[in-house]
């Protein structure tokens, strides 16, 4: 009894007493700071910061700050979140009072050349849109290039479902440069049906450049660039990750994609894989046969800091996948052609789903390697160097005679070493100062197991660049302005055409130079104003000289050319935008980009006779060339829950010369969507769900007009109206977080064909598509 | 700054050591087994005498310089043994096609297609289903004539295609691995 007696004095003793200690330990801390939108770097209202585990939160005010105050000594995991945003998770050592500034980032596609504002850093005078983590989770079944297609003025070459290219306003291949972790993609990017090895599912951001000139990156680009970028890891000690699945009923595709990390003072570290799968496509009525597809990829990031000024991080990814081509596509001359043009449903066509991949296909294996260090000088300027080596491997399988589909016909391997030093300084009167040194070898080599006479020849390529780029605001005017020259080597090897075989060298050295100026004015704080101007030069590509043989897709003989010159570029953009608040936001940008020795196709009078038949001839031939176009996107928050969006891209390509219109440029198009985002959470049973949002999209692309019927083997497709629809939310469980997304692509089964998708010649394009997706976060 | 120093110096060593290795390795020519460069047309007179042999010939394969093409002369009214020929004659000896085509029988037929009026083309073999192949045939004439006769050959057919055992097109699909067009003239 009297035990009982003590015990309760001392739980008495405990319950008074605890809060006491409590205040004793410091619970009269305080965590303020404010919310920022990355992009903009305009501040967040009415963003949500809450400490799960401790019951506490707050909102921010109109200037993005918030205060929890009364906060005792401890680690925190603060969830910050925001209506459009994705959530986020900091976690925080609390000792003494902390002020964090953070950034959230838009999931909606933003546009990022906004109205200058004074808090607002600016990076570029040129048009950048950027697709977010989230919007690349919630589209994890789809490619990188299909990803790519919801910024406006973008849009993607086909060749079936699973092989698509970016095009930035018109340019792709040759012209386009991608970057994957800031490493230009090196690989067969000539060929219309090689679609960027890059999984999209590694990068946490997408960004589209639609310029008048990239000077900071090697690679041919003409104006615009895409970048892949893999974030930095954040200072996060625990484990942290997330797992992505997704269904999708066309094709019954899965895919899984899991990503970890953690930092540590030693070593940060971050690891993704993916793994999809998809059989037969089906249109609105009939299977794609042989149109599967399995992809595995895995990258893995490193980080290390060595002092305060000085750190490294090593990039290694690699990209593997195997595609099937639709059986019924894969034709012998051009009577082939023709009959299948006459058809409704492609030859091979069968009632039956099946994950098999037959020929034709393709195997494609890319990998990466990284090293990239960061040294601060002092505060005010950084040196970068860069190494990286890539390795791409293709092989593409044909339907052979005697047991031949099992050898490929086509074998390349490519080897490129990219070596970068750069150097940046912002002056005192916040002149910005980059200058950099770039070397790229590349060594290009077929392999002779194909038993078949290569399309294009081995060959060794050598560029260095050096560039300078200065960027400085004044007033009310940022201004940019850069110059880059290049020198560029190939030593090819050729096969002869005539018998007896011989080998045959060209030596060939180019020089590229490239200037740009821009200027962004800022007219009041809700509109602006964009001047650029660029002009670009692009030495032709070892495609366009040697190639030499038949193009079974198109059923023509294609001729490089050696006598090709370097082509030049003048493009010039004027963009607006305005802003009104949260409320309006619209965005304009005009360009008029003039090619002098434009490098085309172009089809030549003779028809050659082959065993197989008579094939047309194409010759890479020069030309001048313009290309003009608008793109237009306005945005409209009708209240809290409720924003419209509407795109309108319009594109003109001609040849000057010879006064014809060019053949493979995209068509015109319109989107709409409207999205309603409920403002506060729905409960269902024990769970809310936030950020429930019902989007309703719609596009509507134009029947391509800019062509004559003579300049192809048919009449493009008229146009075509596709409806869809995507639901989804974010459920907070007790320590990780759930995303539910359902989409449904083509809503209404429209049966259709694209003007940029060369199956258009033998089949319809895709019909509806259900796509499930949960992503668990912790 | 030595951590520095070291990492500056492997990367542009390495790039320099990679930068230093020339192309002067020769490509390997590829062995191209597959070609078919000559297509002989051998027609027998059943009633005997010496045969016509319509070729196509093209030994540089695709491009390069043009291939030759032997017409032939038929007498009307009469009866031919006709037996096709493929070899790729790029490989010493000579590659014998023809027997690529008989092991996979199933999966290649023969058309001919002719604007001779009266001159019919039948099939004289058949493969493992007991569907044509084209690689023996027999050719008919009847009335004097100007013309030509074309030689398709299909690589995965579908023979169950309506028509396309009696030798119409139309319904085979397939790829076209050979079609050549020769100048006929039935005297």
């Amino acid at each position: 009894m009297k035990k009982e007696i003590e015990l309760k004095i001392y739980i008495l003793f405990i319950i008074i007493f605890i809060p006491v200690f409590g205040f004793s330990q410091n619970c009269s801390l305080t965590i303020s700071g404010n919310i920022k939108d990355s992009d903009t770097g305009l501040p967040l209202e009415f963003g949500n910061v809450y400490i799960k585990t401790h019951s506490i939160g707050t909102s921010t005010d109109s200037r993005g700050s918030f205060q929890l105050p009364n906060i005792c000594k401890g680690n925190y995991h603060i969830t910050i979140s925001h209506i459009g945003c994705e959530s986020k998770q900091i976690f925080v050592q609390l000792t003494t009072d902390t002020v964090l500034n953070l950034t959230m980032e838009h999931s909606i596609n933003t546009l990022e050349g906004v109205v200058l504002s004074a808090k607002y850093t600016l990076k570029t005078t040129q048009n950048t849109n950027i697709i977010s983590k989230q919007n690349i989770v919630d589209n994890a079944n789809e490619n990188l290039s299909n990803m790519l297609e919801s910024i406006n003025g973008v849009s993607t070459l086909k060749n079936g479902s699973g092989i698509s290219k970016p095009v930035v306003n018109g340019l792709y291949g040759n012209r386009l440069t991608i970057l994957n972790n800031g490493v230009s993609q090196s690989g067969q990017q000539w060929g219309n049906d090689h679609s960027p090895e890059i999984d999209p599912l590694v990068a946490n951001k997408i960004k589209v450049i639609k310029g008048t000139s990239a000077l900071e990156y090697m690679g041919s680009n003409l104006g615009s660039v895409i970048l892949v970028e893999p974030k930095k890891i954040e200072r996060e000690p625990h484990l942290h990750g997330s797992a992505n699945y997704f269904f999708e009923t066309n094709g019954l595709g899965n895919g899984l994609n899991l990503q970890l990390q953690q930092y540590n003072p030693k070593i940060a570290w971050k690891i993704n894989g993916t793994l999809k799968k998809s059989g037969d496509k089906k249109t609105a009525t009939y299977y794609l046969n042989n149109t599967g597809n399995q992809e595995a990829n895995f990258a893995l990031q490193l980080q290390k800091s060595f002092s305060e000024n000085f750190s490294t991080d090593l990039y290694f990814s690699t990209f593997n996948t195997e595609i099937g081509v639709l059986r019924g596509s894969h034709i012998g001359n051009l009577t082939d052609l023709e009959e299948a043009l006459e058809r409704e449903i492609p030859f091979f066509t069968e009632d039956d789903f099946s994950y098999k991949i037959d020929a034709p296909k393709q195997q494609v294996h890319h990998h990466l390697l990284k090293i990239h260090s960061n040294y601060f000088i002092d505060d005010t300027q950084w040196l970068d160097f860069t190494f990286a080596g890539q390795l791409n491997n293709r092989k593409e399988f044909d339907v052979r005679r005697s047991g031949r589909t099992d050898i490929p016909a086509l074998s390349l391997q490519q080897y490129c070493y990219f070596f970068e030093g750069k150097h940046q300084k912002i002056f005192k009167n916040k002149l910005k100062l980059k200058t950099g040194v770039q070397f790229n070898i590349t060594d290009n080599t077929n392999n002779p197991e194909t038993g078949l006479l290569p399309l294009i020849p081995d060959y060794f390529s050598y560029e260095t660049g050096v560039y300078l780029l200065t960027s400085k605001k004044l007033n009310k005017s940022f201004l940019e302005i850069g110059l880059r020259y290049d020198d560029v080597k190939q030593n090819v090897v050729a096969i002869s055409s005539t018998i007896p075989r011989e080998i045959i060298r060209y030596n060939n050295n180019f020089q590229n130079f490239s200037a740009s100026g821009g200027w962004i004015y800022s007219v009041s704080d809700c509109f602006s104003i964009s001047y650029n101007m660029g002009y670009t030069t692009r030495n032709p590509a070892i495609n366009e000289l040697y190639s030499s043989g038949l193009h079974q897709g198109v059923s023509g003989i294609e001729e490089g050319s050696t006598a090709l010159q370097s082509e030049k570029s003048l493009k010039t953009t004027i963009e607006f935008n305005a802003k009104i608040k949260d409320k309006f936001s619209f965005e304009s940008l005009i360009y008029y980009q003039n090619i002098n020795d434009f490098i085309y196709l172009n089809p030549q009078d003779e028809i050659r006779l082959t065993i197989r038949g008579a094939f047309p001839v194409f010759k890479y031939e020069q030309t001048n060339a313009e290309i003009y176009g608008i793109d237009i996107s306005g945005k409209y928050q009708i209240n809290t829950s409720l924003q419209t969006k509407l795109d309108y891209s319009f594109i003109r390509a001609n040849d000057l010369s010879n006064n014809l219109p060019l053949i493979n440029f995209p068509t015109n198009n319109i989107r709409g969507s409207i999205v309603y985002e409920f403002s506060k959470s729905i409960t269902v049973g024990e769970k809310q769900l936030e950020n429930f949002t019902i989007e309703l999209n719609n596009i509507y692309v134009f029947k391509q007009k800019n062509i004559l019927i003579q300049q192809d083997f048919v009449l493009p497709p008229t146009g075509y109206n596709l409806l869809g629809i995507k639901i989804a939310t974010d459920v907070q469980l007790k320590k990780t977080s759930l995303r539910l997304t359902t989409k449904v692509d083509n809503a209404i089964n429209v049966a259709y064909r694209d003007y940029l998708n060369r199956q258009r010649y033998f089949a319809n394009d895709l019909g509806v598509n259900v796509t499930f997706g949960v992503s668990l976060k912790f | 700054m030595t951590k520095l120093k070291t990492v500056i110096t492997t990367l542009v060593g390495a790039t320099l050591a990679l930068s230093s290795c020339k192309p002067d390795e020769v490509p390997v020519i590829p062995n191209e087994e597959e070609v078919i460069t000559t297509l002989n047309y051998t027609l027998t007179p059943n009633t005997g005498g010496t045969a016509i042999v319509l070729s196509f010939q093209d030994l540089d394969g695709d491009g390069g310089n043009a291939p030759i093409i032997t017409g032939g002369t038929l007498e009307s009214n009469k009866t031919y043994t006709g037996e096709l020929v493929l070899l790729n004659e790029q490989e010493s000896p000579s590659g014998n096609i023809t027997a690529e085509i008989q092991e996979e029988d199933e999966d290649h037929q023969f058309f001919f297609q002719t604007n001779i009026a009266g001159l019919t083309v039948a099939y004289n073999d058949q493969d493992t289903n007991g569907n044509p192949i084209g690689l023996q045939s027999t050719v008919t004439t009847t009335d004097v004539g100007n013309g030509t006769l074309k030689v398709i050959l299909r690589h995965e057919p579908n023979k169950s295609g309506s028509g396309v055992t009696s030798g119409d097109i139309t319904n085979a699909g397939g790829e076209t691995d050979i079609e050549v067009t020769f100048n006929v003239i039935v005297q």
